[in-house]
């Protein structure tokens, strides 16, 4: 592909305004168009975090973009012409496009039945105001999903003396972080009063509008405030009719193209073929990595770096984690600390391949990600 | 420019690092350490410094006003 001219990017967050940086990094100087159809372009790592704690941390979650010279067009794509190369936007701007970067990131997952009124998730910086209210007020809660969304709202909940209660099908983070490491965090959550439960099936939500959660089982949990925390879908509705855009996401290959010239793809929105499945990772790292490979590809340019990006960080109820590598299988070779006491650095070899996990363990992230690619064991 | 370093937030990502390394390091306690000690950044690596201020997931970075 020959250097494009105009670009334009649709989706205005973390790996949209990355592959719009980065574009500027590698020399661009044409036209870079963002379609933004949501809400200020914000981070959303904090909104779990800091944000649901206090007040003092909203005005900083913005994602700075007056130095990249963007067109912004502040309306939500609603389709996609490949033959004409332009992108029409709900209010019916016609943009179009010499190559396109498909960021549209995704939306929470909700499990109220069609008409229930209520339920609660927590994406945007609104929702993140809006919880952070109602744990203000409220003296009981339940998270749908241990994840680590979840477990970051209960974090938040334990800080605002809130009792809350972890509803999933399995134990806690364990998908994420392995059994090893779900345990870690387990007792050290419960030991703060964070009761954790175990539905046999998925649950429902009780009430309208919302009052409770029923578990598979058929209890139902009460509290002032329920929270859905049950991951996220990709935003692919305006790409009807594309056989490459779907329920699993937006497929990309190693350069972060999807199937169609000139169109690329990064982020919460953005898949890659594993064997047999489709895989999404949305994460914040792998926005950056994506959206910036992104930009690099569509500039004819050698990828700067891989498709994905595995370091992964979160905090649950004051412990902090990092982690570098896939989810790690059995017991780790400890590094330094103790995990069973405090803060620890834990590594797991699979064939030639590490995760590194940090637990209340200072470590520059550089140094994380070097742990994971020595080659030597212990 | 200048640069306001909120080290509370700072929990050593190590991005600033990746975006301009001659301006942003972290020391062995995983904190961020402004090479020009909050004073004026040379007008050479102000684009990096601002990218590496745009990239800093927890908003630990930002330009002095």
């Amino acid at each position: 592909m020959s250097r494009p001219r105009s670009v334009v990017v649709v989706g205005a967050s973390t790996a949209g305004l990355a592959a719009a940086r980065e574009l500027r990094r590698r020399g661009h100087t044409d036209a870079i168009t963002v379609i933004g159809g949501g809400e200020e372009p914000c981070s959303r790592p904090p909104l779990s975090k800091q944000v649901l704690k206090d007040g003092s941390a909203d005005g900083t979650v913005s994602i700075p973009t007056a130095d990249l010279g963007l067109e912004v067009v502040r309306s939500p794509a609603a389709h996609l012409d490949p033959e004409r190369r332009r992108v029409t936007t709900r209010d019916g701007h016609d943009v179009p496009y010499d190559a396109l970067v498909v960021a549209t990131g995704s939306a929470a997952r909700r499990i109220a039945a069609p008409g229930q009124s209520g339920e609660l998730v927590l994406r945007t910086l609104d929702d993140a105001r809006t919880l952070r209210t109602r744990l203000g007020r409220a003296d009981t809660a339940v998270v749908v999903g241990a994840g680590f969304l979840g477990m970051e709202v209960a974090s938040a909940c334990v800080h605002h003396g809130v009792s809350v209660t972890v509803v999933d099908v399995a134990p806690p983070l364990e998908r994420v972080v392995g059994t090893f490491v779900s345990a870690v965090l387990v007792r050290r959550a419960r030991s703060v009063g964070v009761e954790l439960v175990q539905s046999e099936g998925p649950v429902s939500l009780d009430g309208d509008p919302v009052t409770g959660v029923r578990l598979g089982e058929g209890t139902v949990l009460r509290a002032d405030l329920v929270v859905t925390c049950a991951g996220d879908v990709p935003v692919t509705d305006w790409l009807d009719g594309h056989a490459w855009a779907g329920p699993q996401g937006v497929e990309i290959d190693h350069g972060g193209r999807t199937p169609l010239e000139g169109v690329l793809a990064a982020g919460d929105v953005a898949a890659v073929r594993e064997e047999a499945w489709l895989r999404r990772r949305p994460f914040w790292s792998n926005a950056v990595a994506q959206g910036r490979l992104a930009a690099a590809t569509l500039l004819g340019d050698e990828p700067g770096g891989p498709v994905w990006d595995d370091y992964f960080w979160s905090e649950v109820c004051g412990h902090s984690l990092k982690m570098v590598g896939p989810v790690p299988r059995g017991e780790p070779e400890v590094l330094a600390g103790d995990p069973c006491t405090g803060s620890a650095l834990l590594r797991w070899w699979d064939s030639d391949v590490a995760t590194v996990v940090a637990v209340d363990h200072r470590i520059p992230v550089p140094r994380l990600r070097a742990l994971a690619l020595e080659r030597e064991r212990a | 420019m200048r640069i306001d370093i909120d080290e509370a937030r700072c929990e050593g990502h190590g991005l600033c690092e990746e975006a301009a390394p001659e301006v942003f390091s972290l020391d062995d306690d995983a904190m961020v350490v402004d090479a020009f000690g909050g004073g004026e950044v040379p007008d050479g690596l102000a684009a990096a410094a601002r990218a590496a201020i745009a990239s800093c997931p927890v908003a630990a970075l930002r330009e002095r006003t």
